[in-house]
């Protein structure tokens, strides 16, 4: 078995090239600048940030029971994300800063769950295809005599 | 051609009030009583069936209640699914639509790449040696109607024949996030693992390949959108993962600070005191009752 060749650092800049590929495509067209970006990544950020807390407080009964169910996690998470939604609500209502076409600050909430449902499954469609395919590429390899006694 | 959401209920064009505005000053009560109606389908039909799906699937790994917990989530999947028919007048059910049109080429998918991995060599339940090609047209059947939706009439349509707003947010997704994917896989399976430069490179090929997809979509239009607008939502899908990552970060580091400020908060576990002698005498009693055998 020979030594790993790739480091962390590697693998988030063949995560990151394709992606600034493209872009960079873009921009040679002659894409221009897109400010609506910036609005979409923070609605992402706290959006999700908000809709995984909530995931992780569930989990906070299982760490619970083995505990003698504390309520100290379970508050300090409730606060963690009541943070997260102090934060969206405050920078939604923030004149133009985080609403992008919606009608109001609910309406930009809701969006926002919507369009992390919909991104989120676009994310893990393609995660099954990439996922699915090195294992499939690994499966598919004739099995290797690696002692002659097995043969 | 941005999702546009009025709160659930009631559609606008940008930056300009609604008829009767959810989240401002709402005079008229029959206006109020159309917004709280449809505000409450939405809720029945769309919102509460969403979050059945997540509670559904806690009580079922949880082992709390396994069959009903299973059956809640499929429940809420399918009004989810159907909630475009079921409450039309919220902006909320394009995403259940969305979700219903690309169920099928999902499932294909899905179906494909089973029979790729499981048709290969693997020690368990291991398919037939044709799976593993039946996997492959399957997968690339799946990938040709995504394209399909995109360049020919399988665009999904949603309300009075317009493109749903959501398809556009799923396409360059979809395209930019398996391209990302399937590079580092194929870094990561030449780094870690042992002569896999073939494996590594049919992952290349694919992430060429997803990238070459997303290229002609920036360059030729689709049936109902065009490349301009495909240029800008891929900005907007490039925004949506790094966010939505950051975020999940920022929660996972919220919660393991959470959890380690607390076990960092009890106090050390004294030491427990000696068995007395009844204890004692209680132990030996049970150890000479259960290793005592028979003398030959």
């Amino acid at each position: 078995m020979k030594e790993p060749t790739a480091s962390w650092k590697l693998l988030i800049l063949a995560a990151l090239l394709p992606i600034l590929i493209l872009i960079t495509i873009d921009i040679a067209i002659g894409g221009g600048s897109h400010p609506e970006s910036f609005k979409r990544f923070g609605n992402a950020i706290l959006t999700s940030y908000v809709v995984m807390g909530i995931l992780l407080l569930g989990n906070l009964f299982f760490y619970a029971d083995s505990r003698h169910r504390p309520l100290a996690p379970l508050v300090g998470m409730i606060v963690a994300i009541v943070f997260g939604v102090a934060i969206s609500y405050i920078l939604l209502s923030n004149d133009d800063l985080l609403l992008e076409a919606n009608s109001g600050v609910r309406a930009q909430m809701l969006s926002n769950i919507v369009h992390l449902l919909v991104s989120g499954t676009a994310m893990l469609l393609a995660a099954l295809l990439a996922i699915g395919t090195t294992f499939a590429t690994i499966t598919g390899r004739k099995r290797r005599v690696l002692f002659e006694e097995e043969e | 051609m941005r999702p546009l959401f009025s709160g659930d209920g009631i559609t606008k064009t940008p930056n300009q009030p609604t008829e009767c505005k959810i989240t401002g000053d709402v005079h008229k009560s029959g206006c109020r009583r159309q917004v709280m109606d449809s505000m409450l389908e939405a809720a029945i039909w769309f919102w509460i069936p969403l979050c059945t799906i997540p509670l559904g699937m806690w009580l079922s790994i949880s082992g709390i209640s396994k069959k009903p917990g299973l059956i809640l989530s499929l429940i809420g999947f399918f009004l989810v699914l159907i909630s475009a028919w079921t409450v039309p007048s919220s902006d909320s059910s394009a995403a259940g639509h969305l979700l219903l049109s690309i169920l099928a080429p999902s499932l294909l998918l899905a179906y494909g790449i089973h029979g790729m991995v499981f048709g290969g060599n693997v020690p368990v339940g291991k398919l037939d040696s044709t799976a593993r090609w039946s996997g492959t047209l399957a997968v690339a059947i799946s990938i040709i109607i995504f394209c399909l939706m995109h360049w020919y009439n399988f665009t999904p349509l949603w309300r009075d024949g317009q493109i749903n707003p959501y398809w556009i947010v799923f396409w360059p997704t979809f395209l930019l996030f398996s391209t990302a994917l399937c590079s580092t896989a194929a870094i990561a399976l030449v780094g870690f693992g042992d002569n896999r430069g073939s494996e590594a490179m049919k992952l290349i090929l694919l992430s060429v390949l997803m990238m070459g997809i997303a290229i002609s979509a920036m360059l030729f239009d689709g049936y109902l959108t065009t490349a301009d607008e495909f240029r800008e939502y891929l900005w907007l899908a490039s925004a949506d993962i790094f966010g939505t990552f950051v975020g999940v970060g920022s929660a996972i580091g919220a919660f393991a600070l959470v959890i380690w400020s607390y076990e960092k908060s009890l106090p050390l576990p004294g030491n427990s005191p000696p068995p007395s002698k009844d204890e004692i005498k209680h132990v030996v009693k049970l150890a000479e009752n259960h290793i005592g055998g028979e003398e030959e």
